[in-house]
């Protein structure tokens, strides 16, 4: 396995050690690089009480490059697709090497508190979200309990 | 003198001459042919005395009557006993003594007369046959029984000094010839008659030989066949017959007879052609002469390879003489018995029949080949081995399967502190019978074999052919050999020795080559042997006064060479010549093998030279052990070199003052050039033992192995004589499988190699090696280097072009390596160009390379990165930052976001942007390069303000006071960074790793010394450098400090090539970096192999930087040719400058 920058290990640590409420984020056994983290779905969101599971990946030129974060909950939400992808800035074009896996976690907790329907990823979510809100609300929340247990 | 007269005067001289052997007489007749065959000729009388009376040799009863030999002896003053004896035995059984003698006399005087007149044969008319050229007749089937009948020229010597007695005969094989009639004869030659071979001039050298040793005139012209009844001449043989007649047929050593067997059954005009078979024997004289002749060749070797003088007559006749007998050999198809019989697998009884044509062909090619014998003088080739030749030379020579089956010797604990591999108790069992150390060796058993039957390589077996000569096919009178059961006698072609016995070398040489490959440690075993025998134990028994010792039976046919002790003999030291590269190691090994304190070694290098002899002669407890360098020892000897005279002056002090009681020279190879003065300085060391080390014992050139031979003082062979004719003569004339074998043959007792890939009986490899990967890592140039690069790229293909176009391209050799070396440094750093790589040692002499190195301003200005940044800009930068951290302090905390690293270590490595925050310089740099080759923008990672590259700063570490300044990243060459990085990763991942860093140019060492510490805190790295100016303690401490394990610390070793590249043991360090390629793939090889080597229990990586896009990747592709093709060129010199143009013009596609 090819070796780990200290940063990484660095970030491995103190993720476990002190970890950001309502996030956990274990590495792989076999794959330091790779992590399987929970979010738990923000206070007074239509996500409240989910536990959310996603992937993370850090790819080889980390922290060059942003790592790869994706749902593997269903969810519903306006800025995460039926695959577990997310449009979120950081990820993409803001990224910035000064970012962290936590940094990168907490923005998309604060994504679930705060969907961005005018930033799509999932048009139909979107779509639905703008013409009636309280109506998607109700259908994440009705996702969130059936899916995010 | 006409032919008839000369007959004629000597059938009068016969009956006369052989009685009282009058000497003024054979000056007439064959006089000057003493010349030819001299010491041979003198015994001629004894021969045909012989002959008449073999048969009887050798009975018992005769040797009782020693009164009658006497008797008969006073009538025949010249007799020899065994003739006497042979004549009584003919003269029959009568009862009385006296009538017995009067009988042996009366038939000596009967038979020397009636000889030329006995032909009596039956006559048979020959079934008619094609005539040809040579014919083979072991086919012949002749029936009728014709009493053969010896051919002699009676006319020849008589004997002068030893009369060694024909005792016996033995046929060796037949030939047919076709004679060309020179007199018309009257009627038919009879079918089977026997004619007499004649010389008609004895004189012949003079007029066959110019000057200079070539021939001038053909030997056919002086050999005739003449039919004994008649006693008039009938033909001449051709040419290629008379040369083996001409030389051999006066001498005693061998016999001939021909007989007719076909002439058309018609009279003989001039011109006829006819055939005769030709009968050869080889007589016991032949195998007696053995002795004499040895001392003559050797005087003779040695003379005429002292560059080819004019030949002497003596020359000329021995030349002669063996030329005609190797021809013999041929013609008569007798061929060598293989010692083992792999070699030769095709011998057996010869075919019956030869085609004729086939015959004709190889008897024209034999007598060529014989003809550049006489005309080509040896000379001075290059002989370099191509890779395949070597291959098959180390296979067949080298890695000796035996090895496999010595018994296993461990050293006693009291001598030896280490334990040893398997293969090396193996080596030292060897090492130990080498030195006749017998008792030493675990089993006995095998110490016989020591030497083996060696048979000396120049020596051929032959087995003896069935007799199918003419006179033993028609009766039996002739039946002397039977009772010769052996089958086999050996030949020397090469100086005309024969024997029956077998000639053994046994070499008296104490000592060898261990040439096992590198890594298998030849140190250790060397010193396990050193350790063993610390002291000459048999030097005090020298010293008793009898000196029994010095005549056993050791000695060799060949000469041996008695080392006496002229000078003081250190009996107790082993003196050791390393190069300074390994003076430490040696002593270490030592220190870390050696259990009994009281031996102890010393280093002798630089400093004080006095008082070495005292010190090994005269103390009680000398070192055992003395360890200096080629170099020490070359500097001495130069001393010491008279150079009016050519001669060594007597050394009262020093290395040369003493005899050692061992000398062992670690990287032997050092002097296969025998002559450089390292070379010649160390063959002039005495010792009564003779080491040498060495992983590459050959490294292009077979006669690498000469100065090997030489140092040792392995006899014959370290005559350069010897060498020249059995070893590079033959491979210069492409001969390859008769050098090969000598060359095995030499080496054989007293070479060990083993490779690592061999496997023991067990079938486990000797040593198992973990995993070793070589990385690429390509790098790119940045901006400016690239810059750089294409400015010197196009003056380099320029130049290159020019000379293809004008076709002078090997002329402007070195300047075009110039421009290549140019290309490297840039490849490498900036700062390099205009320094030396210290490999290319051609290239010193040329001028351009000391010229400073001009740059086109344009040039200039593309390469220096910060010129579109105003100084006032700067400087608004900096005192706006300096306001930013007015505390010194705040600098040395600042923390890196992109690493994490906090602090920034050391303080030199903070990079900050123009927003004023703070990365380390690597990460930063990585983060610019990284945006820009996704077109990215550049911003700050922490505020995403726009970062200008340009606009960088960074902190100056001034003798403790830090101040901002501008960051010109352009004076980083991209390797460097490439290599910071890596080590920062290595280091991330764990700290206390050792690593090596290779490079050939000991200027870029400095600069990574100066930019890794510049990259590495003091606290987490630790960089040594190793190069040739370091002294020797230096080099120890480096290697010492470098060694030892520290888990806190990345170490680094910076290691140049050309010092470090060899017999150096890193394998503390499991990792590599090879800065810049090497046109050879083989030192680059080496060079791994300083940490790839016994000892290394991890894996080994090794990462090659190479530049993209540069001439390091034609580079590359250059090695990989080089490895395929072979790296040791052709001999062939057009050849060799075809690959060079080649080869530089891959560089430049």
């Amino acid at each position: 396995m090819a070796s780990l920058p200290k940063r990484i290990i660095k970030e491995t640590e103190r993720l476990v050690s002190d970890p950001v409420p309502g996030i956990t984020a274990q590495p792989h056994e076999d794959n330091l690089r790779y992590f399987q983290v929970t979010i738990e779905g923000p206070q007074q969101s239509p996500y409240e009480n989910g536990v959310f599971e996603l992937e993370l990946f850090l790819p080889d030129d980390y922290p060059m490059e942003a790592p790869k974060v994706r749902f593997l909950t269903k969810i519903y939400h306006p800025n995460i697709d039926r695959l577990g992808r997310i449009c979120l800035d950081v990820l993409k074009t803001n990224w910035s090497p000064a970012l962290q896996i936590r940094t990168v976690l907490l923005s998309v907790q604060a994504l679930l508190a705060s969907p961005n329907p005018n930033d799509p990823l999932a048009n139909d979510v979107a779509e639905d979200w703008i013409r009636n809100e309280d109506e998607a609300i109700a259908k994440a929340r009705e996702w969130t309990k059936l899916y995010a247990k | 003198m006409s032919e008839d007269g000369n007959m004629v005067v000597k059938e009068a001289e016969k009956s006369e001459k052989r009685r009282f052997f009058n000497e003024d007489l054979e000056e007439d007749g064959n006089g000057a042919s003493d010349e030819t065959v001299d010491g041979v000729l003198q015994n001629d009388l004894d021969n045909q005395n012989s002959f008449l009376f073999a048969g009887a040799s050798g009975s018992p009863e005769v040797e009782e009557s020693v009164d009658e030999i006497k008797e008969i002896k006073d009538v025949i003053p010249n007799l020899t006993d065994s003739q006497a004896n042979d004549l009584l035995q003919r003269a029959g059984t009568s009862s009385d003594k006296g009538e017995r003698i009067a009988g042996a006399v009366g038939i000596y005087f009967e038979s020397c007369a009636s000889q030329p007149n006995v032909m009596e044969s039956n006559q048979r008319d020959p079934s008619p046959q094609p005539g040809s050229a040579v014919k083979l007749t072991k086919a012949s089937t002749l029936l009728s029984p014709t009493p053969a009948k010896r051919i002699r020229d009676y006319g020849a010597r008589l004997f002068k000094k030893r009369k060694p007695t024909v005792r016996w005969r033995r046929f060796i094989g037949s030939m047919q010839v076709s004679a060309l009639a020179t007199r018309p004869t009257v009627k038919p030659l009879k079918y089977g008659s026997e004619l007499k071979i004649l010389k008609t001039s004895s004189d012949a050298l003079g007029k066959l030989y110019y000057a200079n040793g070539r021939k001038k005139a053909s030997m056919a012209n002086y050999v005739r066949l003449v039919d004994e009844n008649l006693n008039r001449e009938v033909g001449r043989v051709p040419e290629d017959v008379a040369m083996i007649l001409f030389p051999l047929v006066d001498s005693d050593e061998l016999d001939f007879e021909a007989t007719m067997i076909y002439c058309n059954n018609r009279r003989l005009s001039v011109g006829d052609s006819f055939i005769v078979q030709l009968d050869c024997f080889l007589t016991s004289v032949m195998f007696e002469n053995y002795s004499a002749l040895t001392k003559h060749t050797t005087t003779l070797d040695k003379r005429s390879f002292s560059q080819n003088v004019v030949e002497s007559d003596e020359e000329l006749r021995l030349k002669s003489r063996r030329l005609a007998l190797i021809s013999l050999f041929d013609h008569v198809q007798l061929r060598t018995t293989s010692e083992h019989d792999s070699l030769d697998s095709s011998f057996g009884e010869p075919a019956e029949v030869i085609d004729l044509d086939n015959e004709g062909d190889s008897g024209s090619e034999i007598t060529k080949s014989v003809d550049t014998h006489t005309i080509q003088p040896s000379q001075i080739q290059d002989d370099v081995l191509n890779v395949n030749q070597l291959k098959s030379l180390y296979k067949s020579t080298l890695s000796m399967e035996s090895s496999k089956y010595l018994p296993e010797t461990t050293p006693s604990v009291e001598s030896f502190k280490l334990e040893l591999r398997r293969y090396q108790k193996q080596g030292l069992t060897w090492m130990l019978q080498r030195e006749r150390e017998f008792d030493l060796v675990s089993d006995a058993a095998s110490c016989e074999e020591v030497d083996g039957d060696m048979m000396n390589p120049l020596w051929k077996k032959f087995r003896w052919p069935k007799d199918l000569s003419w006179a033993s096919q028609k009766q039996t009178r002739i039946d002397l050999h039977s009772q010769h059961d052996v089958e086999c006698f050996y030949a020397n072609l090469h100086t005309g020795e024969f024997s029956q016995a077998k000639p053994v070398i046994k070499s008296m040489l104490k000592g060898g080559i261990l040439a096992d490959e590198m890594g298998l440690g030849k140190t250790i075993s060397t010193l396990a042997m050193i350790l063993s025998v610390p002291h000459d134990r048999g030097y005090q028994e020298r010293k008793t006064p009898e000196q029994p010792e010095k005549l056993d039976a050791d000695i060799s046919i060949l000469g041996t060479q008695q080392v006496e002790h002229s000078k003081p003999y250190a009996f107790k030291t082993t003196l050791v010549v390393v190069p300074m590269s390994l003076l430490s190691q040696w002593q270490q090994e030592f220190e870390k093998s050696v259990s009994n304190p009281e031996l102890h070694c010393e280093i002798y290098y630089g400093g004080n030279t006095s008082g070495l002899r005292t010190l090994l002669t005269k103390n009680k407890s000398p070192p055992i052990v003395l360890i200096t360098t080629y170099g020490t020892v070359q500097h001495e000897w130069g001393r010491l070199m008279n150079k009016n005279t050519g001669y060594m002056e007597s050394d009262t002090t020093g290395l040369f003052s003493v005899e050692f009681f061992r000398i062992v020279i670690d990287e032997g190879h050092t002097i296969r050039n025998r002559n450089t003065r390292t070379s010649k300085s160390l063959m002039d060391l005495e010792s009564s033992r003779r080491w040498i080390l060495t992983g590459t014992p050959i490294i292009n050139r077979l006669d690498d192995l000469y100065s090997l031979i030489k140092f040792m003082r392995l006899e014959p062979w370290s005559q350069v004589g010897y060498w020249k004719t059995f070893v590079s003569d033959p491979f210069e004339k492409k001969n390859y499988k008769s050098a090969f074998d000598v060359v095995s043959s030499i080496l054989e007792p007293v070479i060990l190699r083993r490779t690592k890939l061999m496997r023991d009986v067990d079938g486990k490899r000797l040593v198992e090696l973990p995993p070793k990967e070589v990385i690429i890592e390509k790098v790119s140039f940045n901006k400016s280097e690239d810059a750089l690069y294409q400015y010197f790229l196009n003056r380099a293909e320029n130049s290159v072009k020019e000379g293809l176009d004008r076709g002078d391209l090997l002329k402007k050799y070195s300047t075009i390596l110039v421009h290549i070396l140019r290309l490297r440094q840039v490849c490498c750093h900036s700062d390099l160009l205009g320094s030396l790589d210290e490999n290319d040692e051609d290239l010193t002499e040329n001028k351009m390379l000391t010229e400073p190195v001009k740059i086109d301003e344009k040039v200039s200005e593309a390469i220096s990165p910060s010129s579109n940044v105003s100084k006032e800009e700067l400087d608004a930068i900096i005192s706006h930052l300096q306001t930013k951290f007015p505390d010194e302090e705040q600098l040395t905390k600042l923390e890196c976001s992109i690493c994490t690293s906090e602090p920034i270590e050391p303080v030199t490595q903070v990079v900050l942007t123009e927003c004023g925050h703070a990365f380390c310089e690597l990460c930063i740099l990585e983060y610019i390069r990284f945006q820009c080759e996704r077109k990215q923008e550049v911003k700050c990672p922490n505020c995403r303000k726009t970062v200008d590259s340009n606009k960088l700063l960074t902190i100056e570490n001034n003798s403790n006071k830090l101040k901002i300044v501008h960051y010109n990243g352009g004076s980083k060459s991209s390797k460097i960074t490439s290599l910071v990085k890596s080590l920062k990763r290595l280091q991330d991942v764990s700290s206390g790793e050792q690593v090596v860093v290779f490079s050939q140019f000991s200027s870029f060492l400095d600069i990574m010394q100066r930019e890794i510490s510049a990259s590495f805190s003091s606290s987490i790295a630790q960089i040594y450098k190793f190069d040739g100016r370091l002294s020797m303690k230096e080099r120890s401490k480096v290697l010492h400090d470098f060694a030892t394990k520290d888990l806190s610390k990345l170490k680094i070793l910076l290691l140049s090539l050309k010092a470090g590249g060899v017999g150096l043991n890193l394998t503390c360090a499991s990792r590599a970096y090879m800065m810049d390629p090497w046109w050879s793939p083989s030192l680059e090889d080496q060079a791994i192999d300083r940490i790839h080597r016994i000892g290394q229990v991890n894996d080994v990586k090794v990462v090659r930087f190479i530049m993209e896009h540069s001439i390091e990747e034609k580079m590359l592709r250059i090695q990989d040719r080089k490895r395929t093709l072979g790296e040791a060129v052709d001999a062939d010199e057009d050849e060799r400058r075809k690959r060079r143009i080649e080869e530089i013009q891959m560089l430049f596609e």
